[in-house]
């Protein structure tokens, strides 16, 4: 069967589609943004004209994981996903050296 | 099909409280996160914890699973092999996914957790016996392509074992392929969305969709990193020291005539622009220079070694005060 395919960063989700995306309501899409886990380029925007992309998923992903494995609160996973990505950061640069 | 044993992969008791699954769960899960985690089968083992998690911590799937492994334990064969639950092992339960779970971890469960369960982890029945109507779950899986088809793009079939509801309204699993067009220029990390492909809808409402994550596999020459893309681009002591133009292959397949800078070091890092992943904003390729010694092999070869070392006396340890 041949599916109809599209890039998320080309065509990006809405605050719904991204709720379902990850299994939640929309109302814990919009604590993500509330607490800084995703940020939106139009945050003055009612929610319904807010976009996301692959990264957001990603984070939303991670963020539903946080919580439901360790019982983090969104503020925690908030914090612990900056720290992951500040890690990758950290060895991608140690890999762009030639140290990873 | 392998039994599982969800309690020794938890490292439980058969009695364990729903306190001690949750400790198991979380110190198991620390051990074996990606990011931290030095054990080589790191996801695999996740991916056990996770699904044993799944089942032990629902109560309905705990009761069931439990009755499922009596009965095997009474009558499974000797070797242990199991194929299929008993028709009606789950009578009486009902399965709910509970209001912290997202459906992008099912995915990944095992052959054995999908024949009890199905990709849902639910029977997909609901109490009271009134029709309902909901659309379908997405669904969500990983892509791995080589680097070649993230540069020119490509079309691959994918295989993936879904949930589909028959005529009694019960869920079954079944085999099913996919073409997926796989843009070019597509990224680690990016989604691509496979409108209608999730989990079917109920009371005629429109299937889910499925959301492929892509994973590049590792390349022996390049690192990816975003758009960009990294090369080692050894160069001799002669091209460090006095500047050269070398040619160097590009990752679509060309050349082009890089200019190494006078005085060039290991470690230096040289951009040529827009030669990375293609988009809308290209990346670059980035090379990163590696001095590589000719071999003193032959006289000639060790008598220039001594030449240079006599015209050009260099320490290179001074910085260390030796």
């Amino acid at each position: 069967m041949r599916a109809v395919t599209t890039v998320l960063d080309a065509a990006p989700l809405t605050l719904r589609e991204l709720a379902r995306a990850v299994g939640a309501e929309d109302r814990w899409v919009v604590r993500l943004v509330e607490v800084e886990i995703l940020h939106v380029d139009t945050p003055a925007e009612p929610p319904e004209r807010w976009h996301f992309r692959s990264a957001d998923l990603q984070r939303a992903l991670a963020a539903r994981r946080l919580e439901r494995d360790f019982g983090a609160n969104l503020d925690t996973a908030a914090l612990i996903l900056d720290l992951q990505a500040e890690l990758r950061r950290a060895r991608a640069l140690l890999g762009a050296h030639g140290l990873g | 099909m392998e039994f599982k044993d969800y309690y020794s992969a938890l490292g439980v008791a058969r009695d364990a409280s729903d306190d001690d699954i949750r400790k198991a769960y979380r110190k198991l899960a620390r051990k074996y996160h990606p990011d931290v985690s030095k054990e080589a089968d790191a996801d695999a083992k996740m991916r056990e914890v996770n699904e044993a998690r799944d089942v032990l911590s629902d109560k309905e799937k705990r009761a069931a699973y439990d009755q499922l492994a009596d009965h095997v334990a009474r009558g499974g064969s000797p070797d242990g092999g199991f194929r299929q639950p008993p028709p009606g092992w789950d009578e009486g339960f009902e399965f709910h996914r509970g209001p912290a779970q997202g459906p992008a971890d099912h995915a990944d469960f095992s052959e054995f957790f999908s024949s009890i369960f199905g990709n849902r982890g639910g029977t997909g029945q609901r109490g009271g016996g009134a029709p309902y109507r909901e659309r379908g779950e997405d669904h969500h899986a990983a892509i791995e392509i080589s680097l070649e088809d993230a540069l020119h793009g490509a079309e691959r079939q994918l295989s993936l074992r879904a949930q589909e509801i028959d005529a009694q309204g019960r869920p079954r699993l079944v085999d099913r392929t996919l073409d997926v067009k796989i843009p070019a220029g597509v990224r680690p990390g990016q989604y691509i969305r496979l409108a209608g492909q999730g989990l079917p809808g109920h009371g005629g409402e429109p299937a889910g969709d499925l959301y492929l994550e892509v994973r590049i596999a590792p390349h022996p020459r390049y690192r990816i990193e975003g758009h960009d893309l990294y090369m080692a681009l050894p160069v001799t002591p002669t091209e460090a020291a006095l500047g050269a133009q070398v040619t160097v292959p590009t990752p679509a397949g060309g050349q082009v005539h890089v200019t190494i800078p006078k005085g060039a070091r290991g470690g230096m890092k040289l951009r040529i622009k827009e030669y990375g992943l293609p988009g809308k904003t290209p990346g670059h390729l980035y090379l990163l220079l590696e001095i590589a010694l000719p071999p003193a092999d032959s006289d000639a070869a060790r008598a220039a070694y001594e030449q240079l070392a006599k015209a050009a006396p260099f320490n290179p340890r001074l910085h260390l005060g030796a």
